[in-house]
Formats: C-alpha cells, sequence, structure tokens
C-alpha cells in the first residue's frame, strides 16, 4: 500500500478511536514514570475526560453518511455510531466506579486499571465498526485480553485471581470455537470482508455447501455467546463476576455484553440473512436457523432466573439476572422484526442503566465489609433512604416493573416476538415465565433493603464518582421509562439502519 | 400560563416525595411543605382559568409509546371543563391542607397523612387535565390508591382496614367496566384520545349499538367511583377515614370523577339515547334513594354521606337529562358546600369526640364560628333561596321537566324535600336543644380549621352567582361555548317555586319535630315503623350484598378451594419444585471447575451439531 493511498483515506471517521488510542497511550507512560507512591486518581479523571471528549467527537460524526476505509475493513454506519455510544457512556460510567474503588487490601496497578479499560473500549468500538473478519476478530481480542487483566487486577487476592484464571481458559475455548467457525466461512468463500462473503454467500446454492455453512453459523454462535455470557457459554460468568474486583464485573455485564451483541448481530445479519436456504420454507440461512437460537434464547432465560433463585451472594445473583438479559435481549435478535437493532439497541441502553446503578451502590456495600451476601442489604432504607430508593429504582427496573426503562424494553422485546409472522409464542411464554420467576430474587433485595433492621446506623456514604454513577443512572432509568419517546427520535435519525448493508 | 399546565399536578406530587424522603424528620412541620406546594398548585390554577376565559382550547400531546403502527400519546388538555376543575380541586386541597394541620395535631403519623395527600392531589389533578382515556385510566386507578391509603389510615381500627378493602373492591367492580368500554372503543376507532372519539362518534363511524354499550360499560365506572346505586354501599363506609379526607375526596373531588367522566364524555352519551336515559335513571333513582336513608342515620358523618350520594345522584340525572350545565354546575356548588359540611362536622367532633348526633346538641353558643357556618352549608345544600345550592339545583330540575323525564322530575323534588328535612334535622339535634352528652369541655376549633371553613362558607354562598336566571348565565355560556349545546333551558317559572317550597317545607317539618319539639320525634317513625327500619337498615342493600352475592360468592369460593387446593396448588407447587429443581441442578452443575464449564460448552456445541446433522440440515 502507498502513502498516498494511505493518506487518502478519511482518516475523520476514526476520530473517537484514535482520542481512545491516545488517551490510553499516554496513561500507560505516565504511569511508568510516576512515582510509585503518587496517588493515581488523577489518571482516573484523565481517562474520564478522554472517553468524554471521545463521546463529544462521535456526536460531531453523526450526520457524516456511511463511509468505510482501509479497502473496507473499517466502516461508519448508523450501527455503528449507534452501538459506540453505549459503549462509550458504559465506559466512563465505569471508569468512575473504579476510581472509587477501594478494596480491603488496596490495588497496587491503579494506573492499569484506567488505561486497560481504555484498551477494553477500543477493542469494543473496533468490533463495531469492523467490516471484515480479521479486525473484527482483532477487536474481539483486543476486548478480551485486556478484560483477562482487568479480572485478575487484585494480584493478592485469591478469588480474583482464579477468576482470571477461568477466564482466560474458558476465553480460549471461546476463541477456538470462533476461529473454527470463520474458517469454514473462509474456506467456503475464500474472503475476510463481510460485504464479499455476503454477496458470495448469497449465491451458493448447493445444498452440501449450505449444509457447512449451517454448521458454520452454529460454531460462530455458540464461540460468540462466550461474550453474551448465555447458554451455552455462560457458566464461567458467575465465577469470574463474583472473583472480578466490582467495577470490573460492571464492565464484563454491560460494556463486554453490548460488544458480543455488537458483534453478533454484525456478523449474523450480514453474513447469514442473505444466504439462501434450499429445501425449506425460509427465505434465508438465518431465518432456517432461528429455531436452535430460539432454543437457546429459552435456555438462558431459564439457566439464568432460576439459579438466581438460590443465590445469596447479590454479586452472583447478578451474574446469574445478568444471563437471562441476555436471555432476553437474544429473544429480540430471534424475532428478526423490522426493529430488531432497535429493540435491541434500546434494551442495551436500559440494561446499561440500571446494571451499572445497581453494581455501583453495590460497589460501596461491599467495599468495606467484604462479604457480599444479601443481608448486607438489610435495613438499608433506614440507614441512607435516598440510596435505597436508588437501588429500588434499579432493582425495580432489572425487574421490569411500568414506569422504568426495562419496563419499555421488555415490552418491546416482547411484542416483537407478536408482530413477525410466525409469532413466536412459546418464546413469549417462557419470557413472562421467567420474568415473574425473577421478582422472587429481585424482590428479595427489596425486602432486605425495606423491611429487614439494619445491622448498623451508621449512614452510607457514596464517594463522589460513585454518586455521579447513582445520580446519572437512577434518572435514566426513570426518563426512558416515562418518556421513551426521547430514546426513539435519537434512533429515528438512523432510520432503522437502513444503510446496513450499503 | 396554559402552555404550561401540566406542572399543576407535579407541584403535589413533589409534596409527596419530599415527606416520603425527609418527613420523619420534619414531624409537623411537614404540613407546612404540602400547604406551600399545593397553594402554588392552586394559583397556577386560577392563573390557567383566566387564560382560558380569553383564550381557545389548549392541548400538547406527545407520542408516548409506539406498538406497530399505533400511537399512544401523552399529555394534557385546557378546557372549560377541566380548567374549571383544575381551581375546585386545587383549592378544596389547599383548604384541606391547612384544616388537618388542626385536626390532625399530635398523630404519630402526621408527615405520612400529608404525603398521602399529596399523592391523591396529583393523582386528582392529573385526571382533571388528561387528555385521553388511558392516561384517565391511569389516574383514574392512582385516585383510587390515594382514596385507599387514606380511608385505611387509621390501620389499626378494624373497621377502617375492612372500609378501605370495600372502597377498593366495589370501585374496582366499576373500574372493570369502564376498561372494557374502553378497550370496546379503542377496539372501533384505535385511538383512546376524545378528540378522536369524538371525531368518530360524529361522522356516524361507529355503530350505535357500539356507541350505546361502550358509553354504559364506562358509566358502570363512573357509578362505582361516585357511589352511584348499586354501587354505592362503600362510600358511607369510608367515612371511617380522618374527616379532612371525607371532605376531599369523599366529597368534593373523587367522588365526582365520575360525573366528571360522564361531562368529559358527554358527545359520546349524547350520540345514545339509551345511555342517556340510564344515566338519567340511575342518577334519579339514587337521588332519593340515598336521601331516604339519609333521614334516619344517627352518625353524623354517615348523613352527610347518604347525602353525598344522593347529590351525586342529582348531578347524573342532570347529564342524563342533556343538562350539561347544570350537571358541572352542581359539582361545583357541591364541592364547596359539601365541603364546608364535612370540615365542619369535623370541627364538631373534634370538640365533643363522638359522631353519634344522638350525644351532640346545644353547642351552638359553644362553637360561635363551626355553627353559623354549618348553617350556611344546610342552607346551601338544601337549595334555599339566594344560597349557590338553591341556583344549582334549580337547573337540574329545569333540565328534567324540559327534557320530558317528567317521573323523574318529580322524584328529584321529593329527593329535594328529604335533603332539606334531613338537614336541619342534623342541624337541629346538633346545634340546638338541650346537650344530651357530656359536652362541657366544648371549645371553637382553631383558627387553621376555622379559617378553610369561612372560606368555604362565602363561596357556598356566593358560587351560585356565576349562573343565575335573574343576573345571567355566564358559566353556562363559557362552558357551552363553540358546542351546539344549550347554555340555559327557558323553563316554566313554576319549579323554582315548587323547588323552594319543598325545600321550606322540609326545613319546617325538620324545626317542628326536632327545634321546637311540637311534633314528637317517633311520630312519623312509629306509624311507619317497617318502612322506618328499612331506611335504617339502608334498604338492607348490605344484607342482601351478604345473603346474595358475599353467600354465593362463599359457596363458589368453597368449591374453588377444593379445585384449588387439589388441582391448582398441585400444579403450582409442582411448578415451584420443578422450578427450584432445574435451579439446583444448575447450581449444582456449577462446582466451579472450570473443565465442567469448558465440557457444558462443547457439549452443547455437539448437541446442536448433532441435531442439524440428524434433521437433515434444518429445524
Amino acid at each position: 500500500m502507498e502513502l498516498e493511498t494511505l493518506l487518502q483515506y478519511k482518516w475523520g471517521i476514526m476520530i473517537p478511536e484514535f482520542i481512545i488510542l491516545g488517551v490510553a497511550t499516554i496513561l500507560s507512560l505516565i504511569d511508568l514514570f510516576m512515582p510509585s507512591e503518587k496517588d493515581r486518581r488523577l489518571l482516573g479523571w484523565f481517562a474520564f475526560a478522554g472517553v468524554m471528549v471521545a463521546l463529544i467527537s462521535l456526536v460531531g460524526l453523526l450526520p457524516v453518511e456511511v463511509t468505510s476505509i482501509l479497502e473496507d475493513t473499517f466502516r461508519l454506519d448508523s450501527f455503528a455510531k449507534a452501538f459506540k455510544f453505549i459503549l462509550l457512556a458504559g465506559a466512563a460510567l465505569v471508569i468512575l466506579l473504579a476510581m472509587d474503588y477501594q478494596p480491603a487490601e488496596g490495588i497496587r496497578y491503579r494506573g492499569e486499571f484506567y488505561y486497560l479499560f481504555l484498551t477494553a473500549l477500543l477493542g469494543a468500538m473496533m468490533m463495531a465498526s469492523s467490516g471484515d473478519l480479521i479486525t473484527l476478530f482483532v477487536g474481539l481480542e483486543l476486548l478480551s485480553i485486556s478484560s483477562y487483566i482487568l479480572v485478575g487486577l487484585r494480584k493478592k487476592h485469591v478469588r480474583s485471581n482464579e477468576s482470571a484464571m477461568k477466564y482466560v481458559i474458558n476465553g480460549g475455548i471461546s476463541t477456538a470455537i470462533t476461529l473454527f467457525g470463520m474458517s469454514y466461512v473462509f474456506g467456503l468463500t475464500g474472503t475476510t470482508n463481510l460485504k464479499d462473503i455476503a454477496g458470495r454467500l448469497s449465491a451458493i446454492i448447493d445444498m452440501g455447501q449450505q449444509y457447512l455453512l449451517a454448521l458454520a453459523l452454529l460454531m460462530l454462535f455458540v464461540g460468540l455467546s462466550f461474550k453474551l455470557a448465555s447458554a451455552p457459554f455462560h457458566m464461567w460468568a458467575p465465577d469470574v463476576y463474583q472473583g472480578a474486583p466490582t467495577p470490573v464485573t460492571a464492565f464484563l455485564s454491560v460494556v463486554s455484553k453490548t460488544a458480543g451483541f455488537v458483534i453478533v448481530l454484525r456478523l449474523m445479519i450480514y453474513m447469514f440473512s442473505g444466504t439462501p436456504a434450499e429445501g425449506t420454507n425460509s427465505s434465508s440461512m438465518l431465518l432456517s436457523m432461528q429455531d436452535y437460537i430460539a432454543f437457546l434464547a429459552g435456555a438462558t432465560m431459564i439457566i439464568g432466573n432460576t439459579i438466581a433463585l438460590k443465590q445469596r451472594n447479590v454479586k452472583r445473583m447478578l451474574a446469574y439476572s445478568s444471563i437471562a438479559h441476555a436471555g432476553y435481549l437474544l429473544v429480540g435478535f430471534v424475532t428478526m422484526s423490522m426493529f430488531i437493532v432497535d429493540s435491541i439497541w434500546f434494551y442495551l441502553v436500559a440494561y446499561l442503566l440500571m446494571n451499572l446503578g445497581a453494581f455501583a451502590i453495590l460497589q460501596v456495600m461491599t467495599d468495606k465489609s467484604d462479604s457480599e451476601d444479601i443481608s448486607q442489604f438489610a435495613g438499608l432504607y433506614h440507614r441512607s433512604p435516598l440510596v435505597a430508593v436508588a437501588m429500588g429504582i434499579f432493582i425495580l427496573s432489572l425487574a421490569g416493573i411500568p414506569g422504568t426503562a426495562g419496563f419499555i424494553g421488555k415490552v418491546n422485546i416482547f411484542l416483537g416476538a407478536f408482530v413477525t409472522e410466525p409469532a413466536h409464542y412459546v418464546l413469549a411464554a417462557v419470557m413472562i415465565a421467567t420474568t415473574v420467576i425473577s421478582y422472587v430474587y429481585y424482590f428479595g433485595i427489596l425486602t432486605q433493603m425495606f423491611f429487614r433492621p439494619a445491622v448498623e446506623q451508621t449512614p452510607m456514604k457514596l464517594p463522589l464518582g460513585v454518586m455521579i454513577v447513582v445520580i446519572f443512572c437512577a434518572i435514566g432509568t426513570i426518563v426512558f421509562g416515562i418518556i421513551p419517546s426521547i430514546a426513539y427520535d435519537f434512533l429515528n435519525q438512523f432510520e432503522h439502519f437502513g444503510d446496513f448493508f450499503s | 400560563m396554559m402552555e404550561n399546565a401540566w406542572i399543576i399536578p407535579l407541584f403535589p406530587l413533589f409534596s409527596f416525595l419530599i415527606l416520603l424522603v425527609v418527613g420523619k424528620r420534619l414531624k409537623e412541620s411537614s404540613a407546612y411543605i404540602g400547604i406551600l406546594l399545593t397553594f402554588i398548585s392552586f394559583v397556577y390554577s386560577v392563573m390557567v382559568l383566566f387564560d382560558r376565559l380569553n383564550a381557545p382550547t389548549l392541548k400538547a400531546e406527545q407520542v408516548w409509546l409506539t406498538v406497530g403502527t399505533i400511537k399512544l400519546t401523552a399529555g394534557f388538555e385546557v378546557n372549560q371543563l377541566n380548567a374549571l376543575m383544575l381551581v375546585v380541586v386545587s383549592l378544596v386541597s389547599f383548604l384541606v391542607h391547612i384544616y388537618s394541620k388542626g385536626y390532625m395535631h399530635g398523630d404519630e403519623r402526621f408527615p405520612v397523612f400529608y404525603a398521602y395527600l399529596g399523592l391523591f392531589t396529583f393523582a386528582m389533578l392529573g385526571l382533571v387535565i388528561s387528555p385521553n382515556l388511558l392516561q384517565t385510566y391511569i389516574f383514574w386507578e392512582l385516585v383510587g390508591l390515594g382514596s385507599f391509603l387514606l380511608i385505611g389510615f387509621y390501620f389499626y381500627k378494624e373497621e377502617a382496614k375492612a372500609a378501605a378493602k370495600k372502597a377498593f373492591i366495589m370501585t374496582r367492580i366499576g373500574d372493570v367496566g369502564l376498561l372494557i368500554g374502553m378497550i370496546l372503543l379503542f377496539w372501533e376507532i384505535r385511538s383512546f384520545e376524545y378528540a378522536d372519539i369524538f371525531a368518530a362518534v360524529q361522522a356516524g363511524k361507529v355503530s350505535e349499538t357500539m356507541i350505546t354499550l361502550s358509553a354504559i360499560l364506562i358509566f358502570i365506572g363512573a357509578v362505582g367511583k361516585s357511589g352511584q346505586f348499586p354501587l354505592h354501599t362503600w362510600l358511607p363506609d369510608a367515612m371511617e377515614g380522618p374527616t379532612p379526607v371525607s371532605a376531599l375526596i369523599h366529597a368534593a373531588t373523587m367522588v365526582a370523577a365520575g360525573v366528571y367522566l360522564v361531562a368529559t364524555l358527554f358527545p359520546l352519551y349524547e350520540a345514545s339515547h339509551i345511555a342517556m336515559l340510564t344515566v338519567a335513571i340511575v342518577g334519579g333513582f339514587t337521588a332519593i334513594f340515598a336521601a331516604s336513608i339519609g333521614l334516619v342515620q344517627t352518625d353524623i358523618k354517615r348523613v352527610l354521606a347518604y347525602s353525598t350520594v344522593s347529590q351525586l345522584g342529582y348531578m347524573m340525572l342532570a347529564l342524563g337529562s342533556a343538562g350539561y350545565v347544570a350537571g358541572v354546575f352542581h359539582l361545583m356548588t357541591h364541592a364547596f358546600f359539601k365541603a364546608l359540611l364535612f370540615l365542619a362536622a369535623g370541627s364538631v367532633i373534634h370538640a365533643v369526640h363522638t359522631q353519634d348526633i344522638e350525644k351532640m346538641g346545644g353547642i351552638w353558643k359553644k362553637m360561635p364560628i363551626t355553627a353559623p357556618l354549618f348553617l350556611i352549608g344546610t342552607l346551601a345544600i338544601s337549595g334555599v333561596p339566594l344560597f349557590s345550592g338553591f341556583f344549582s339545583k334549580d337547573e337540574i330540575l329545569v333540565a328534567a321537566w324540559t327534557h320530558g323525564h317528567t317521573v323523574l322530575f318529580w322524584l328529584a323534588v321529593a329527593a329535594a324535600f328529604f335533603t332539606a328535612f334531613y338537614m336541619f334535622r342534623l342541624f337541629f339535634l346538633v346545634f340546638t336543644g338541650e346537650a344530651r352528652g357530656d359536652v362541657k369541655e366544648v371549645h371553637e376549633s382553631p383558627f387553621v380549621m376555622t379559617l378553610p371553613m369561612i372560606v368555604l362558607g362565602i363561596l357556598s354562598v356566593v358560587a351560585g352567582y356565576v349562573n343565575t336566571p335573574w343576573f345571567g348565565t355566564f358559566l353556562g355560556d363559557w362552558l357551552t361555548e363553540g358546542t351546539d349545546m344549550h347554555a340555559h333551558h327557558e323553563a316554566p317559572s313554576w319549579i323554582m317555586i315548587v323547588a323552594t317550597a319543598v325545600s321550606l317545607l322540609g326545613i319546617l317539618l325538620a324545626w317542628l319535630m326536632y327545634g321546637k319539639k311540637s311534633l314528637s320525634r317517633d311520630w312519623l317513625s312509629s306509624r311507619t315503623s317497617i318502612f322506618y327500619h328499612v331506611l335504617l337498615n339502608k334498604y338492607y342493600i348490605d344484607e342482601f350484598y351478604q345473603l346474595t352475592v358475599v353467600y354465593a360468592a362463599k359457596v363458589v369460593s368453597l368449591l374453588l378451594k377444593y379445585i384449588d387446593r387439589f388441582i391448582v396448588e398441585g400444579a403450582a407447587s409442582a411448578v415451584a419444585v420443578l422450578t427450584q429443581g432445574v435451579g439446583k441442578a444448575g447450581a449444582r452443575l456449577q462446582n466451579g471447575q472450570v473443565q465442567m464449564y469448558g465440557a457444558v460448552t462443547i457439549i452443547g456445541l455437539a448437541a446442536l451439531v448433532a441435531i442439524l446433522a440428524l434433521t437433515g440440515g434444518y429445524l
């Protein structure tokens, strides 16, 4: 490639990624030369500011038409823009949480805390924008490897080490399966470019080749379900969530999961929605394989919600709840309605708000006592009523009670399951039934907070960063619950992501 | 002002939220927050009303939820009717907030009381500015919740608990009708908007049967809320709540919501002759029926409760007789004089610590402010000329007569006679004659309680003059502006004379029996003892329900209990066991060993691939 062609590319569309990359690089250098006893708090604010600037630059990119550079490997379309908002916002909030994270034994490598979040975020953003299997995979691995280190950041903490180990091993399996699936696709098409792949796959009419393709689809989906924490690749989640530092858990359950849905949507819709499926009534490969994904979605909802019933450790409980929410989101994916991306996007936003809010409060609750038992929440209302009310809002939203963003998101997905042809009655029924089951463990937390006597009377003080996160998330949860049209007005500019294939 | 009218309900909501959080710390100074915020609402409402006098109707909406092609909207509307309602509701609420400062003094759950008042006021104000049926329904239920919480405020009293439950269930029966009616309309018209509904009805897009059916179903909701026969029994029981609550919710505002709903949907009712007739008959019957029960009750609040039921019947009769203006007019005047009567009654109860009128008497001199104010309220409700109730009741009688409901007209006249009689019976027994109970310690209530009563007393006199046949029908003209309804029906002048005569006759009879005592008290009851007992037992309606509905329900419930125990419960526990079993099995699988996790994934993938292979490619 010549210099001239390189310079011709519109590098402007990568500004948010460049900012994150720059900030991460600078942070790592500062951290290296900074005396080790110096307070690293300022670095956190610097990282936060960097994400904010990237967010603003992304707003500036909103009017830009769909553009792709670097031989179609990096593309900026509505899909990429919309999901980068979630990724950036989630990362910004997580960095705020990380600044106030004070485990009992302290954290030695606080600087790394911040820039590893940034590199992970960079990987996720690359995934959102990639138009090529290679960049997609590199983004995925950048996200994964950063996360592995983050999970094990409490070096002296046995649990944290165990989690990191489990996470790496499971991640390895996931990568292997994903790559295996990708190799099938490459073998059938001879290219890694998504657009070319889509073009060539649509021409495949040989039954044998289609069979191989169906295998590839299954393997890709199972491999990627690691990131979603959905069945059958969900089992790592509770152990890793429990052992990881709380901000990292929050990151895994929100940003990493969002990235997982980004890649699933991108790959599945791009590669398989236009691929013919001979010998069936369905018009495309993706539709003919719908039942497999529906089955996995149902299993995910059932597993997540029923096992959560047994948990007394709140972090584990939220891990299972996170699995359950992946199931709800997959219902949105299975329905393949016109508004599939819109409804998943909205649900992820709602999920980001309510889940990060809950983790923020959980972090402060468990920091001091090193116990994550549900009884920690006992009498919270009498200790600090406002914190309890905020937590109540998050829990109600997670449970999907009207008036909260979680409800609107769930209704959207639920209705989506009915309006498509054929309607997915069974899946919708499973969704309702498991939602009802989820009330049991969600309301268990509410009961503890509001109706149990407090163990200690001292009011709970929220540090500044956590406070900002809690207030932001609580307001967002309520606002999107009462006037969801704000979010939909924002989505309207993307015109149902019509430029996805262009 | 008008474009910001949506902010009016928010002030009481803030009051509710603030008191919820800091109420415990504020103790009795919670009252100031409630009073201040409702006062702001009131001032704002008055400004909106003045704006509306010169400006056209304003409606602002935003899409709230999009489901397929149907857009559900949320917003607010300021038309003549709800501008008027805003002022009435916020004013009465504001006065009750002040009054409660004195009445609830010393109660342990004082801040909670004010928080509930805020919640109720928010819901009621939200109800009156709703521009569509769905939003109305949401607030309608919220108002019911506020009422439930406040009736059961003294939850340690068994009666209060039972009354709260009864009120909730009885109104819920009506609400089912409302919900079905609402859904039917939505089915037909594909919109909850009032404007769309009226347009579709006027354009003849909806069949006559459908209009009648949905109008009557919605009316059932109104029957429940406004305590009309046969769903009226909860309202007298609701008197177990604190008296300020009775004044606010069960006299002036919430119970009028049913009337308001029918008034709002008036174009829908007008399109169906049968629906109109139903409203008129139910209203007229309730008016005489409740008034007759009121004749013999001995609990001061229950007498007032039955009179409320009866007056609400009048309003329904007016609406059913195409007397839109008359109904709304009476709604307004009634809100003032009935709130006054309840607050004055509360003041009396506060002083003598009993609600039994047989144990009162002779406190006219001891309560020099409460007593004359109660008299004003009594004169107003009895329809004595020059007081507000006289004008609005006259309008209703005129409407019934000109619409050709001769029987209902004479029933209403009889009810007016009853009303005058039992209200003055109440007045004479409570304030005049000898003291029958222990009333030595009786003192006038503090200023915070008398001030709201004085304001309402003035309004009970002057509120009628906004719409009189003598000085002009301002209210009527304004309310019917831009519609083809008549502001005032020309009527034979003898109606007014008859109305005056029966009310004076009722007062005279009451005076003879209870004031001057020249007629023995049991002169009437001994002669008609069967009838007397029927009345005393409120026509045995509660017993009737007990014997039929409740008994039948019990039999069915017994039957269901066995089905429930052996079939449903079995199934339910099976589901529970299954759910827990899955949970347990899943948790056991989660043994913390990473090999297991990898194995599950691989086995899962292998199973999927195997299914793919077995099914020859696709499912």
